[in-house]
């Protein structure tokens, strides 16, 4: 641990160049947490006076007891280089101090949205992948999610102990592991090509590959062994470090290095000759306590031991020796400075990922050279419950300029668009903090490049925001972040008490505070509805909810609901016709599926209602093969505007056609929101405009008469285009031996899960299952799961896509006519759908 | 038939009335359901009056508003000097005229109904409070007298109270009187965010009616009681004999904590099952949560008579005002889904109206429609949902301003979109704290019109737009905006002719 004032960690803040904002992310239960705590036990920055009694990672009651990581919590780490290792160093640097701000993030799905929040606020990303299970889907999540940010990651092979003490894997066969889990990172990193970024794909042998074992505190990178071999064979290091991965081999016999494996019993690859092997024949003689052998060869090693260290025997032995040879922090921390962007490299090229605005303003300007000058651009991420009951500390970002306790600033909401009010507010900073350890520390002000806690702004920010100063009044917003989970399960909360309502409107406003993710809604029914990403994100929630945010006030909480949406099968089956009140304008419309795969195009927002028509019709035409005058008559998106359904204009020569557009469209925003079955958002449908006839008179064709017209005869449409639910749909991953895989298929069949992808990972007795679940049915698939498998499977849900559901909702008695049913009644409808001949007129 | 007409109708009290007061012009209001009668009725009192001489005797219907309140506005059409109203009434006070209510009377087994009262007093610990509709109001004296009875043969003794009908006449002099009554009375049963509750001594004293400081009386729907003050509502056990309307819908509302039992005097039963009111009363906690997001508001006028409704408009105008949104007063009748979709740019509305027309199902409706007590709740700052419920604008009219909650620094919150909005009210607050005050002004004008191209969807707009002229700018299409190019029409075309249900040039299958 590195003890420290708050004025001289404030002093190396100035250094933008010194600085690494990094994130260390990985598949849960691959040892991020542990490999974090190892970092900050050699170099966490702690203040001076509480030197001795802190705990960095004590975290959450509930984190230790599930033993996974719910929040992220972030950390300063401090690190001198030698002038020696930093010789080869090219970027720029001022002097040999670092600062590394590390945040240490959750690896269970459902908290994703907690990595998604680190990874906007640092610019490198640790990945740790468990060398024995190698990249798992999280991992894959994490990553791509990490690219999309152009955050560049370097990885590290953890739990190396296993290979030595649990599995005792020799050197060929661990070379070969090591070499498919980084090829199969690589894999996903290269589908990122980027210039500006460049290679992200990583190389032990370039040093952006490390080795470690969190557990025992040590690792390596080739790195520290070229390091000790380079003399020894007269050849420079990146020489050295080239011959130790890869296909090159040795015999010490012929002292020879040959690109083949000669065949002779004594050639063996360099990585097992040089690295692996004397690894493990230290971690042999440790283990069994043949002291006499291991002095002579720790000396050749120039390691010392300390004399009541001598003492020690076995694995507490065996660790202290390997920590003493090989610190983590030294390998780890040596390769995040080398590899990891600064702050003001990074800027550079994330400029345009960050930045909302023109990337030729003063503030694109500001952030692309991380300017402390600038005008304030801070980025707040997410919100960090204070010890101060029900207040938060706002964390995030600076990226240009300072942010200065006191200081007024212009908080941009998400909301917010520029040159409007909403979601808009200026506010004074209380304070500006940083973390030293568990100690929060006020200090003067924060230049760009550091991460920053703010007191004052809780009111004002939910989940995130960007701050400038206060008279920047043209600034754009930073971009919003995209989450790769969503909140597709649902619980409504009441109190228990009727009179602790406004308890529990506090407590969920808290809530929303309290997790990038979660999402505190109100019902047309007027029940709070909380959603989150998964079974366990909500139970930590409502757990969160009930006894931090409400004061343990009780409340009942109903059982998890889905939201469906609601789609066709084909075209209508005829032209529907509508007329409106006055029986003096007639509305003919059709309703069809959009085109596979155009729903997602909308939702990924490739294609909106901003886009620019020609982009748009090019889009349409060349991808979902739209004709393409067609593509230009798109008259709106919906729901709210940008849903993934449309309408479009198919008429021909009608008069007035123009005036009754905003109502048509207003009609189509209320209709996809509440679709005609169950009342649910629409989703893939298309409204054709067949023909409309108005009245001559202006008066009888407005708001009043077509915008109730409109809504029916989409509800007509929707109709008669053989109308179907679609439901959410998970991907499950599960990890398990052989022997565990009959009750996986049990439980996933029971269900109404199916497999698609079964796969021994090489080299393990582990086989991968990759499965769709519906969501509706995952409510208690774990413990279901660890029941059926004695606890060796354990499964991993993200939302995956829509699935329709193939019975037809109008037939009466189907399961798809049951679940509308059920909807209808928990949403106070009436319990009958509404017939067609409600919303269809006949001449 | 005659002399069915005659006791179901009152024609003798009716006639009485009249006659005391002298009134040679009369209205009759009825409502749809009794319209078939009106000519017989109307007959049969010409006939009673015929010695008086000289009365005129007119029949109203179709009521603009609802048929429950009297129609003031129709009834001095004809130089009405009274109204006699038939039917369901509200009993909501009048503002110009002297009013009569037959309520008529609904058949009523008062057997069944002793009988399953007391089986209700068994069953509860607590008191019973019986309120009824008023078409059962001819036969309490009977159900009384029928429940003693039973009680005495079954030799127990519940507590039960019997609510009183408030009047049969109803003369807008006595409003001052009335007014303070429901005031008092509806204070007590909400909290003291009203902040009324201090003036109840006052009140006691100044109207002098029966109530001491000890009692507290309760009017609701035309029926009157009253309760000590050391007890609450809560602590009685409500029986409502009649339909399950919108006067049993007031009632549950208003007491949504207290436990309510509905005997079904046609079906002969009872049900204990107000779940679907409970329903009502949360939707409208989402309506009013909704209502919070709204900028623009309009305000609709759903009456013309009832006493106070112009002070109520006035109030909610100032509210809203002062919650920094914009507001529009619409006057349109009975609302519907159509005449509402006239007004987009509004986000929500608020219906004035007798309380117990006052909800509104807007579910077919752009948007939603609120009620005032609705309206206070979501435009005053500060104000939380705490369960209590009031339908009726009357309890609202506070003599004094409703005091703006020292400017809460946090944000509003809102429950749809789940995230802060701030109200446009503080913002502007802020600017005016500014020293430049006028520029400031002058720089947001101008924002809004550079803003305007790149929002030329007025749906993409909603929720933005802070006054029905920034929406109309947002619109693709604005009217007829009179810069032509050239000022001659090309050639002039014949158009359609024929019924719009079928245009002559058209050939439809129903036309042949």
């Amino acid at each position: 641990m590195v003890k420290f004032t708050a004025e001289e960690l404030r002093a190396i803040m100035d250094k933008k160049n010194n600085i690494r904002n990094m994130s260390v992310i990985a598949h849960v239960d691959h040892g991020k947490s542990t490999l974090t705590d190892s970092l900050v036990a050699a170099a966490g920055i702690i203040a001076q006076e509480v030197a001795g009694d802190v705990r960095m990672t004590d975290t959450r009651a509930d984190e230790a007891e599930r033993g996974i990581t719910i929040k992220s919590t972030g950390i300063s780490l401090y690190y001198e280089m030698t002038d020696e290792s930093l010789k080869s160093y090219k970027g720029e640097r001022d002097g040999n101090q670092y600062l590394i701000n590390l945040i240490d993030s959750p690896g269970h799905v459902d908290f994703s949205s907690e990595v998604t929040a680190a990874l906007r606020i640092t610019d490198g990303a640790l990945v740790v992948v468990d060398c024995i299970e190698g990249v798992c889907v999280q991992t894959e999540t994490v990553l791509r999610q990490a690219l999309g940010e152009r955050i560049r990651p370097v990885l590290t092979v953890n739990k190396m102990d296993r290979c030595f003490l649990e599995l005792q894997v020799e050197g060929e066969e661990a070379y070969q592991t090591f070499s498919r889990v980084i090829e199969n990172a690589n894999v996903i990193m290269a589908t990122y090509e980027d210039k500006l970024l460049g290679d992200v794909q990583v190389y032990p042998e370039k040093g952006t590959v490390a080795f470690s074992a969190g557990l025992h505190g040590w690792a390596f990178t080739l790195t520290n062994f070229a390091k000790m071999y380079a003399s020894k064979f007269g050849v420079d290091e990146t020489k050295m470090m080239e011959r130790l991965w890869g296909e090159n081999f040795f015999d010490p016999a012929t002292k020879k290095w040959t690109t083949k494996n000669t065949g002779s019993a004594t050639c063996k690859r360099g990585f097992v000759q040089f690295c692996y092997e004397p690894i493990k024949q230290i971690i042999n003689t440790c283990m069994n306590d043949q002291k006499d052998k291991l002095w002579p060869m720790l000396q050749k090693l120039n390691v010392t031991m300390k004399s009541d260290e001598k003492e020690l025997v076995g694995k507490a032995l065996m660790k202290r020796v390997m920590q003493t040879w090989l610190p983590a922090s030294t390998a780890l921390l040596e390769m995040m400075i080398f590899h990891l962007p600064s702050p003001s490299k990074a800027q550079k090229y994330r400029v345009e990922n960050l930045y909302e605005g023109p990337l030729d303003d003063i503030y694109a300007t500001a952030i692309r050279n991380c300017d402390p000058e600038g005008p304030l651009m801070l980025y707040v991420s997410k919100m960090i419950p204070a010890s101060d009951k029900g207040r938060f500390f706002a964390f995030g970002r600076v990226f240009s300029g300072k942010v200065a306790t006191g200081m007024k600033v212009r908080i941009m909401g998400p909301n917010y668009v520029p040159g409007q009010k909403k979601d808009l507010y200026v506010k004074s900073v209380q304070r500006t903090v940083i973390w030293m350890g568990k100690k929060q520390e006020s200090v003067e002000d924060v230049p760009c490049g550091n991460t920053v806690a703010m007191v004052g702004l809780d009111q004002f920010i939910t989940k995130n925001a960007t701050l400038t100063n206060e008279k920047e009044v043209d600034a754009c917003p930073i971009r919003a972040m995209k989450f790769s989970v969503s909140p597709v399960v649902r619980v409504a909360v009441q109190c228990k008490v009727a009179s602790d309502l406004p308890k529990l409107v506090e407590g969920l406003k808290r809530l929303a505070k309290s997790d990038p993710m979660v999402l505190c809604t109100i019902e047309e029914s007027g029940e709070h509805i909380i959603a989150g990403a998964g079974e366990l994100h909500l139970e930590i929630c409502l757990k969160d909810l009930q006894e931090d945010f409400m004061g343990g006030a009780e409340i009942i909480v109903s059982p998890p609901v889905v939201s469906f949406r609601e789609t066709v099968l084909e075209k209508s089956c005829r032209t529907v016709m509508s007329k409106s009140p006055n029986k003096h304008n007639r509305l003919y419309m059709e309703a069809r599926p959009l085109e596979e795969g155009l729903p997602e195009a909308i939702d990924e927002g490739r294609i909106g209602p901003r886009d620019d028509p020609k982009v748009r019709s090019k889009i349409l035409s060349e991808e979902f093969g739209w004709d393409k005058d067609l593509a230009k008559k798109i008259w709106c998106f919906g729901p709210e505007t940008t849903g993934p359904n449309m309408v479009v204009d198919m008429c021909k020569g009608v008069q007035y056609l123009n005036e009754i557009k905003d109502s048509v469209v207003a009609g189509f925003q209320w209709a996809s929101k509440e679709g005609a079955l169950a009342e649910e958002n629409m989703r893939g449908i298309c409204f054709e405009v067949c023909d409309v006839v108005l009245h001559a008179d202006a008066i009888h064709r407005g708001g009043g008469q077509v915008i109730p017209t409109a809504r029916r005869v989409i509800y007509a449409s929707q109709l008669t285009a053989k109308p179907r639910l679609l439901e959410p749909v998970y991907l499950v991953e599960i990890q398990a031996p052989e022997n565990a895989l009959g009750g996986i298929y049990g439980v996933l069949n029971q269900k109404r899960g199916h497999v698609f992808e079964e796969m021994q990972r090489p080299g393990t007795p582990l086989y991968n299952i990759k499965a769709y679940l519906p969501v509706i049915e995952s409510f208690g698939f774990s413990s279901q799961l660890r029941a059926a498998t004695s606890g060796q499977a354990f499964p991993q849900c993200v939302f995956d896509h829509w699935d329709m559901m193939g019975s037809d909702p109008l037939e009466a008695g189907s399961q798809a006519a049951q679940l509308v049913l059920d909807i209808r009644k928990r949403k106070g409808l009436k319990e009958q759908m509404t017939p067609l001949s409600e919303f269809e007129d006949k001449l | 038939m005659e002399p069915d007409i005659g006791t179901r109708y009152e024609i003798p009290r009716t006639a009485e009335f009249l006659r005391a007061g002298a009134y040679t012009r009369v209205a009759l209001q009825f409502p749809d359901e009794m319209l078939k009668d009106a000519a017989a009725v109307a007959r049969a009192l010409r006939q009673e009056l015929a010695s008086g001489g000289g009365v005129r005797v007119f029949v109203m219907a179709d009521t603009a508003y609802n048929s429950c309140c009297v129609d003031e506005v129709g009834a001095s059409h004809i130089d009405a000097q009274c109204v006699v109203h038939y039917g369901h009434a509200c009993m909501s006070p009048t503002s110009n005229l002297p009013a009569f209510f037959v309520f008529g009377k609904a058949p009523l087994d008062v057997h069944a109904c002793a009988c399953l009262m007391l089986e209700c007093s068994r069953k509860s610990n607590k008191r019973i409070l019986v309120l009824y509709g008023l078409e059962y109001a001819y036969a309490l004296v009977d159900l009384r007298r029928t429940f003693e009875e039973s009680c005495k043969s079954n030799s127990c003794n519940p507590e039960v109270q019997y609510a009183d009908v408030l009047c049969s006449v109803m003369s807008p002099s006595s409003i001052t009187t009335e007014e303070n009554n429901c005031h008092l009375s509806s204070g007590t049963s909400c909290s003291g965010d009203l902040s009324i509750n201090s003036d109840l001594a006052a009140l006691n004293n100044r109207c002098g009616i029966e109530c001491t400081s000890s009692t507290h009386k309760y009017s609701l729907g035309g029926v009157t009681w009253t309760v000590s003050v050391q007890e609450k509502m809560e602590d009685y056990l409500i029986f409502w004999i009649g339909q399950d309307n919108s006067a049993f819908a007031n009632i549950v509302l208003t007491f949504n904590k207290c436990e309510i039992v509905r005997y079904d005097a046609t079906e002969n039963q009872l049900s204990t099952d107000v779940s679907h009111l409970m329903k009502v009363l949360r939707r409208r906690y989402y309506l009013v949560e909704k209502a919070k997001d709204a900028s623009i508001i309009g305000i609709l006028v759903g009456t013309l008579g009832v006493a106070g409704y112009l002070h109520i408009i006035k109030q909610m105008k100032e509210l809203i005002k002062a919650a920094g949104k914009k507001s529009y007063t619409l006057v349109m009748g009975r609302p519907n889904s159509a005449k509402l979709a006239n007004f987009p740019e509004c986000e929500v509305f608020v219906y004035v109206s007798c309380a117990q027309t006052a909800l509104l199902d807007s579910k077919d409706f752009l948007a939603p429609v609120i009620t005032p007590f609705e309206a206070v709740l979501a435009f005053s700052r500060g104000r939380e949902w705490t369960g209590e419920y009031l339908l009726d604008f009357k309890d609202l009219i506070t003599s004094e301003k409703q005091e703006v909650a020292s400017a809460a620094e946090e944000a509003r919150f809102s429950f749809i979109k789940g995230a802060y909005v701030e109200d446009n009210r503080a913002q502007e607050n802020m600017e005016q704290s500014e020293t430049e005050t006028s520029l400031a002004l002058a720089e947001v004008t101008e924002k809004a019109l550079s803003i305007q191209n790149q929002n030329n969807d007025a749906v993409l707009y909603q929720g933005r737009a802070m006054s029905s002229i920034d929406y109309l700018k947002a619109r693709s299409y604005r009217g007829l905006t009179g810069e032509y190019e050239g000022p001659a029409p090309d050639s002039i075309l014949v158009g359609r002719t024929g019924r719009a249900a079928g245009y002559s040039d058209e050939k439809t299958p129903s036309a042949q």
